[in-house]
């Protein structure tokens, strides 16, 4: 009884009115913030199209673009220069049936990094780590692609090369 | 050198002031103490005397050295003026004690050593010390909001106060280190007074040898010393029962209630030692007179708890006394995983706290696997005396099961095993063997590889021939880290780190932690939304309901939530006709739970939100009133995709006197996350006075920031490995 009286009495003292606050400052919008600048350029993304350098065939709402033959994009380095060079792609088959087997060089920065020989069409990956001395860190970097043979319309005379769904640098 | 001798003074001082105070008590009250014990019970009792001065002291904010200099040295001179000397013998004549006493000295000079060094733990330099130098710098007592820890009792920190005002960090360590001799010599005492020496002595050995008593004890941690303050109080209880002099409940009331002031949870000996009291004596008196002395310590600690936190218990019962300063959910999954410490089977506690220690962080030795021995001892007249207060601490030892929170159970159960064995040669094998074992080369052969414990005979460090920065950054993972803060950020700014950072008793600077206050729990919510999808608001949530008209309307939850869920607005807006209800000054805001943060939901901000911080249950609500009757036919939630369980919600409208439901439907819908809230939730940082922000490599959102901290207006200022500190840009 007297152990129920004391958790009582405590509990009233830990009863109180809710307070009420004012309206607080309302804080301003930063909707023209420039965009956030990434390592990684995903396709499928909302402003991914800020990110290209050349080559890729912007404008669309599709999560993937078509490139021309040396797409590249530029993305940024943090302080991490311990980073892998990364690239989902398909090469069509309507594409292939043209050009054949296609050869394509990855580079960063110019630097060629591998040069890859596709045999069939279809989605592809590549990855690969990137020697430290071709990035600085805190600086922008340039992740591209240059396909040997693209593919040429009959039409216009249109050039394409492969289709990209992401390509950048991430983290080892 | 020089830091090394003024630390050892600094530590002797302090620990001589405290026996002049026990001194000084113990006389008054009259206590018939023989040579043995006369030293420990004094120092301990003194030490809770001492402690209430400088809590004054503190109070008055008058810590000042000339101050910490005449009181030391009043409490010395009163000491050594009140002094006389008592009769008996310090130990028998026998070889076994010889033993007993090489193998307590060597490891006695061990545990010196590792106390000495420049100070490293974890917790001492994280948090414990951290509080202490927020004081010195304060020159008293001073609100740290930013710390929940600070809410602890600080009872044994405070004698740490005026010997790290001369002697720095280590002197603390070294003042605890007085506590564990004095553990260890009041256990043996004990076991003298009962007539069993030798049970005594190898129970202090079994305490005073055991892995993580050594290594907590020469650091500047607090778990010895309040084992020694449980154990003095049994110890003043067995010579109040034998002498039934009313004036020994003095020290027994007030060391029972500098128990709750050094941990709260041993303030169970508070209980028992009333209990003990009252069932002893059958007197109302000598019970109120042990629980006034009791008051006379808890109560200070407590007017202090509400005074700066609200809470008279802070950090502890926030759900009960609501405050600004600690979320409860925060409190519940904290004291959640104390609990269990990622511990995969509970089976496995004894073998974890004796013999491994990776979960639990740290061992007791294998020796204490014996402890059913102890159960013994119960057929004799000292065996329930001796184990029941083990018992009363063991049941507390649940609430957190850290291998260091079973330290004021084992002087208890040292003695329980000891009493048990009895046979004098069979005590010798045991405390031999526990010494073996418990050896720092030998240790390592049984437990984890990475158990806390004394691994080393750092006498480099200690005499500071190796120089103490050195010491620090070899020691110290953080330190870097800790250097770049101190000497990059301007002096009374602060920084908002976004992952653990610990030893930030090192930081000149005020370090907000994500996790130790709400100011810091609401600050990661806002730079976590500036990356993260999941807590960002691209949800809207939309009810509709014919239109009315009211002065004052409020969005009530109605489901429960699962438990830890919560409900979350980042912002709440009113509409009439499809047109939004322009906010204006007039408006006053309520919110129940956590009315403290309701700003966060009529900010205009997407990066803030306002969170119950509690799991969400029927009846918590966000109100608003107009200040003038408003037409209105909708009301939009803003909030995010980690609000993963069916809300329900009721819009209601307060109408003569009572809240009246509105009747209507509710949709979805997907709500855009404006561009720009990266920079949105710095700014909100920089709106609060935080001007620095300081990421670990592994923190949450670590590449987001590090990839592109234009967008965050954030700029690197300083870059250390594993961690980089931002400025936010004005």
């Amino acid at each position: 009884m007297r152990v129920a009286a004391v958790i009582f009495l405590l509990s009233l003292c830990a009863c109180r009115d809710v307070p009420d606050y004012p309206l607080p400052q309302q804080s301003p919008s930063f909707e023209n913030f420039r965009t956030h600048a990434v390592r990684v350029v995903d396709l499928a993304q909302g402003g991914a199209d800020q990110h290209i350098v050349r080559d890729i065939i912007g404008g669309s709402s599709l999560p993937w673009r078509w490139t021309l033959q040396r797409p590249a994009v530029k993305v940024r380095i943090g302080f991490n220069t311990s980073l892998n060079y990364l690239i989902d792609f398909t090469i069509a088959a309507a594409t292939f049936k043209t050009t054949g087997p296609v050869t394509i060089a990855f580079t960063v920065n110019d630097h060629v990094l591998d040069r890859v020989r596709y045999t069939s069409p279809g989605p592809k990956h590549f990855e690969k780590p990137v020697p430290r001395e071709w990035i600085q860190p805190h600086q922008d970097a340039i992740a591209g692609a240059e396909i040997d043979k693209v593919w040429v319309s009959k039409d216009d005379g249109a050039h394409l090369g492969f289709i990209l769904s992401r390509i950048g640098l991430v983290e080892r | 050198m020089i830091h090394a001798w003024t630390a050892l003074l600094s530590a002797a001082f302090v620990v001589a002031a405290c026996w002049g105070a026990g001194v000084v008590l113990v006389n008054w009250c009259g206590a018939k103490l023989n040579r043995l014990e006369s030293a420990p019970l004094q120092f301990l009792t003194g030490a809770c005397v001492l402690h209430l001065a400088i809590f004054a002291v503190m109070a008055l904010k008058i810590a000042y050295k000339p101050v910490w200099l005449i009181l030391i040295a009043s409490a010395i001179a009163a000491g050594v003026s009140k002094n006389r000397k008592r009769a008996g013998v310090l130990a028998p004549k026998h070889w076994t004690f010889v033993l007993f006493s090489a193998i307590f000295l060597g490891y006695a000079v061990l545990f010196l050593v590792n106390a000495w060094v420049p100070e490293t733990s974890a917790d001492g330099s994280g948090y414990h010390l951290e509080i202490v130098s927020d004081y010195l710098r304060a020159h008293g007592f001073v609100q740290i909001a930013t710390n929940m820890y600070s809410g602890l009792g600080q009872g044994i920190e405070l004698l740490y106060a005026p010997a790290v005002a001369f002697g720095g960090f280590s002197a603390a360590a070294l003042v605890h280190f007085a506590f564990l001799i004095a553990l260890a010599w009041a256990i043996f005492a004990f076991g003298a007074r009962i007539a069993k020496p030798w049970a005594g002595a190898v129970a202090a050995l079994l305490v005073f040898l055991s892995p993580i008593v050594a290594r907590d004890g020469a650091s500047a941690y607090i778990d010895v010393a309040t084992a020694a303050v449980v154990f003095a109080v049994f110890y003043w209880l067995e010579i109040w029962d034998g002498a039934r002099d009313d004036r020994l409940l003095a020290p027994i009331g007030l060391l029972a209630g500098y128990a709750y002031a050094a941990k709260f949870t041993v303030a169970v000996i508070a209980i028992y030692a009333l209990a003990f009291i009252a069932f002893r004596a059958r007197r109302i008196r000598p019970l109120i007179l042990a629980a006034a002395c009791a008051a006379l310590v808890i109560a200070p600690w407590m007017l202090k708890d509400w005074i700066y936190f609200h809470n008279p218990v802070a950090p502890f019962a926030d759900e009960i006394f609501p405050n600004p300063y600690v979320h409860v959910v925060v409190e519940q999954q904290w004291t959640e995983w104390l609990r269990h410490y990622d511990l995969p089977k509970f089976q496995r506690l004894p073998g974890q706290v004796t013999l491994r220690g990776d979960y639990t962080q740290g061992i007791i030795g294998p020796a204490f696997l014996l402890a059913p021995l102890a159960l013994l001892t119960l057929r004799r007249a000292w065996g329930w005396r001796v184990l029941l207060p083990g018992f009363v601490m063991l049941a507390v030892y649940f609430s957190n099961i850290g291998t260091r929170f079973l330290i004021p159970c084992l002087p208890f159960f040292a003695l329980g095993i000891a009493l048990a064995i009895e046979n004098r040669w069979l005590l010798t094998i045991l405390a031999v063997a526990h010494a073996v074992l418990s050896s720092p080369w030998a240790i390592p052969r049984y437990a984890s590889k990475y158990v806390w414990r004394i691994e080393t005979f750092p006498y480099r460090g200690a005499l500071r021939i190796t120089p103490e920065q050195t010491y620090l950054r070899e020691n110290i993972f953080d330190y870097p880290v800790l250097r770049m803060i101190n000497e990059t950020i301007p002096p009374g700014e602060r920084v908002f780190a976004t992952g653990d950072l610990g030893w930030t008793a090192y930081s000149s600077r005020e370090i907000i932690d994500h996790f130790r206050c709400a100011f810091g729990n609401t600050l990661w919510d806002i730079m976590n939304t500036g990356w993260a999808e999941v807590t960002q608001p691209s949800r809207l949530l939309v009810l509709h309901f014919p239109e009315t008209e009211a002065a004052q309307i409020r969005v009530v939850e109605t489901a429960q939530a699962p438990q830890g869920q919560q409900w979350s607005v980042a912002e709440l807006r009113f509409f009439d006709r499809g047109a939004e209800i322009a906010r204006r000054p007039e408006w006053r805001l309520r919110a129940w739970p956590n009315p403290f943060e309701v700003q966060l939901a009529f900010d205009n901000s997407q990066a803030t939100r306002w969170r119950t911080w509690q799991t969400a249950a029927p009846g918590m609500f966000l109100e608003t009133d107009f200040g003038r009757a408003e037409k209105i036919d909708e009301v939009h939630l803003e909030t995010s995709p980690d609000l993963a369980w069916p809300i329900k919600l009721r819009v209601e409208k307060f109408d003569r006197g009572q809240w009246i439901a509105q009747t209507g439907h509710f949709e979805e819908r997907p709500n855009a996350v404006r561009n720009g809230i990266r920079r949105a939730a710095s700014y909100e940082l920089l709106r609060r006075g935080v001007h620095y922000v300081v990421v670990g490599d592994k923190d949450f959102g670590a590449s987001d920031y590090d990839d592109d901290p234009g967008a965050w207006g954030l700029e690197e200022v300083a870059r250390v490995p594993r961690a980089t500190l931002f400025r936010i840009l004005p």
